[in-house]
């Protein structure tokens, strides 16, 4: 279970203080989908990089299955995420000079040498890439950009993928499929929060959040 | 995957990059490499410079009549000639290239001539240095350039003096001196003809104080002196002395401010460039961050790059530095450019640690900022 207990995220910038979020308090369940929804600027980014241990938050606890990730080291942290969370978003943000399958790999560092072999082929096949595994980013897709990425961040199989406006550069039909594979992760037991300021991923939500000026409502 | 494999893959997909950084570290160590030669020759170079100004330190005997000599640069007083290897077995004293030299004035085939006959030079123990004036082989002379030319004496013709035949070996350029009268021959050929066997009238040598902290280097030379020939006085040619030790100290003061500012520069150089780099892949640090590798991984990426790029560019910035030394090295330093400029093994081992490690340093702390911080803020940074 993920949760958080009144957190804040300020950040400080030369005009003033900026409450990105604003004593948010939410529990996501296991094997959960929920949709954060919510305008540009409504703290959406800033809610799954706090979640997902990448941002500390200003005041606050985050908690999943009953570890504080911020009570943990930087580099607890950044081990407790490569073996429990997944991260999707929407630059894709893949390493320029590496193919879709090298790229992959990368996410390895929780998984042994063997395993992460064949790990990897399994989802180059899996999602479709496998005429595309050795180009490199600037030679895919956007479509396909977006299925490696996906790819990279089940290689360790997380219990928890964060997708950050995952559909936000991509067409319609792509969009559909990566939303697919999304609820195909959440069907097999894992748990998905997907940010977005669209309708498009609502229907595949068990739950969805409301996020206005850094402030949840939690009643959808 | 191994991190040098990232690394590899990352010079190999930022060509260009890699080639410009690798330039400037080139460029940065090539300089270095050639202002530092420079001023090591520039050193030796005046100081071989300076010693043509001659002799500045003359031991003579002690009961030469002080007037006579400074008028005529003579002296009719003598003292043995083992005077000469006891001033040279010291080791560690202040004075070097020790000429003795027996003279006299004569009159020969109606001139006025100055015979002086040379032994040849002596170092103390440690301190082998060339010498300052080449040998002269006995039966041989060196005519000076007016006997020559009234006389109409040439090399190789046979001259006779004193009931001695010597060889012209040389015929002297005009020296507008005293050179100009002078016969000079082998001590023991001058000995011969003036009849004073095992006999020299002065030692000439150079004295090695142009670096000391002291206002009074006589009173060193003369404490030194007197301990070894108590029998013998010492004095120096002082506007020579000083004008030698001035020149010398300038132009080792001038190399002793501009080589740390030129090792600050360069460092900086390299620095910046490396820094400038990791700012560049700030996007890289965060994604790699958010993949879960820990700030050492992360950090080991671009040392790495930076050491690389560092060694190789002080391989090739010492080859090409020291490739400009030679070449250009012996147009502008004559006399001890073509022995004395080599590749030095020691600047190359300077080269291949201080250029990785400055840029290593340099990408340290870029590095560990974007490392270290959350992987939110670096991607927000892209």
């Amino acid at each position: 279970m993920i949760s958080l207990e009144n957190v804040v995220k300020t950040y400080q910038t030369r005009k003033g203080d900026v409450n990105a979020l604003s004593n948010i308090s939410l529990r996501i369940n296991k094997a959960e989908f929920v949709v954060i929804c919510g305008p540009s600027g409504s703290g959406k980014t800033t809610l799954l990089m706090t979640v997902a241990g990448m941002l500390r938050p200003t005041s606050g606890v985050v908690s999943i299955e009953q570890n504080n990730l911020y009570a943990m080291s930087i580099r607890a942290r950044a081990k407790f995420r490569a073996q429990n969370i997944g991260f999707v978003f929407q630059m894709f943000h893949l390493v320029p000079y590496l193919n879709a399958a090298e790229n992959i790999v990368l996410a390895g560092v929780a998984v042994t040498s063997k395993n992460r072999k064949a790990r990897t082929h399994d989802l180059i096949k899996k999602f479709g890439l496998v005429g595309r595994s050795y180009h490199r980013p600037y030679e895919l897709s956007a479509g396909e950009k977006q299925r490696t990425a996906i790819a990279r961040a089940l290689l360790n199989r997380p219990k928890i993928i964060l997708a950050d406006e995952p559909t936000g550069n991509l067409d319609p039909d792509n969009a559909t499929s990566v939303l697919g594979y999304l609820s195909d992760f959440h069907r097999s037991g894992g748990t998905v929060i997907l940010a977005t300021h669209g309708p498009t991923a609502e229907r595949f939500a068990d739950r969805i959040i409301y996020l206005r000026n850094g402030i949840a409502d939690n009643s959808g | 995957m191994l991190i040098l494999n990232l690394i590899l893959k990352e010079i190999i997909h930022r060509k260009m990059n890699f080639l410009l950084s690798l330039l400037a570290v080139l460029t940065a160590v090539a300089f270095f490499i050639c202002v530092f030669t420079a001023a090591k020759a520039s050193e030796r170079e005046t100081a071989r410079l300076m010693l043509s100004m001659g002799y500045n330190l003359h031991i003579i005997p002690n009961d030469t009549d002080m007037n006579q000599f400074l008028l005529s640069g003579l002296t009719n007083a003598t003292m043995p000639e083992e005077y000469l290897e006891k001033l040279a077995s010291p080791k560690g004293f202040s004075y070097n290239h020790l000429l003795a030299t027996l003279q006299r004035k004569t009159l020969w085939r109606g001139f006025e001539v100055i015979l002086t006959g040379l032994a040849p030079e002596v170092c103390p123990p440690g301190q082998k240095k060339p010498p300052m004036v080449h040998p002269i082989e006995p039966g041989t002379a060196y005519v000076g350039y007016i006997m020559a030319d009234k006389l109409g004496l040439k090399k190789g013709d046979t001259i006779e003096i004193g009931g001695k035949s010597l060889k012209i070996a040389k015929c002297l350029f005009e020296q507008g001196g005293v050179d100009d009268i002078r016969i000079q021959c082998h001590l023991k050929d001058a000995q011969d003809i003036l009849n004073l066997p095992g006999q020299i009238s002065q030692i000439q040598a150079v004295d090695c104080l142009c670096f000391a902290p002291t206002n009074d280097p006589l009173s060193i030379l003369r404490n030194e002196i007197a301990s070894i020939l108590p029998e013998a006085r010492a004095f120096q040619m002082r506007p020579i002395a000083m004008a030698r030790a001035g020149q010398r100290q300038m132009v080792r003061n001038l190399f002793a401010v501009i080589t740390p500012f030129v090792v600050i520069v360069c460092g900086a150089w390299i620095g910046v460039l490396a820094m400038t780099n990791v700012r560049d892949r700030q996007q890289e640090i965060g994604i790699m961050r958010a993949l879960g590798y820990g700030s050492e991984k992360v950090s080991a990426m671009f040392l790495g790059k930076a050491a690389i790029i560092g060694l190789i560019g002080a391989v090739l910035g010492f080859v090409i530095g020291t490739a400009l030394a030679l070449s250009f090295g012996p147009n502008i330093f004559k006399i001890t450019a073509k022995t004395m400029i080599k590749p030095e093994l020691t600047l190359f081992i300077w080269s291949v640690i201080a250029a990785p490690l400055f840029a290593a340093v340099s990408s340290f702390i870029p590095t560990m900022l974007a490392a270290t911080c959350d992987p939110a803020v670096t991607l927000r940074e892209e």
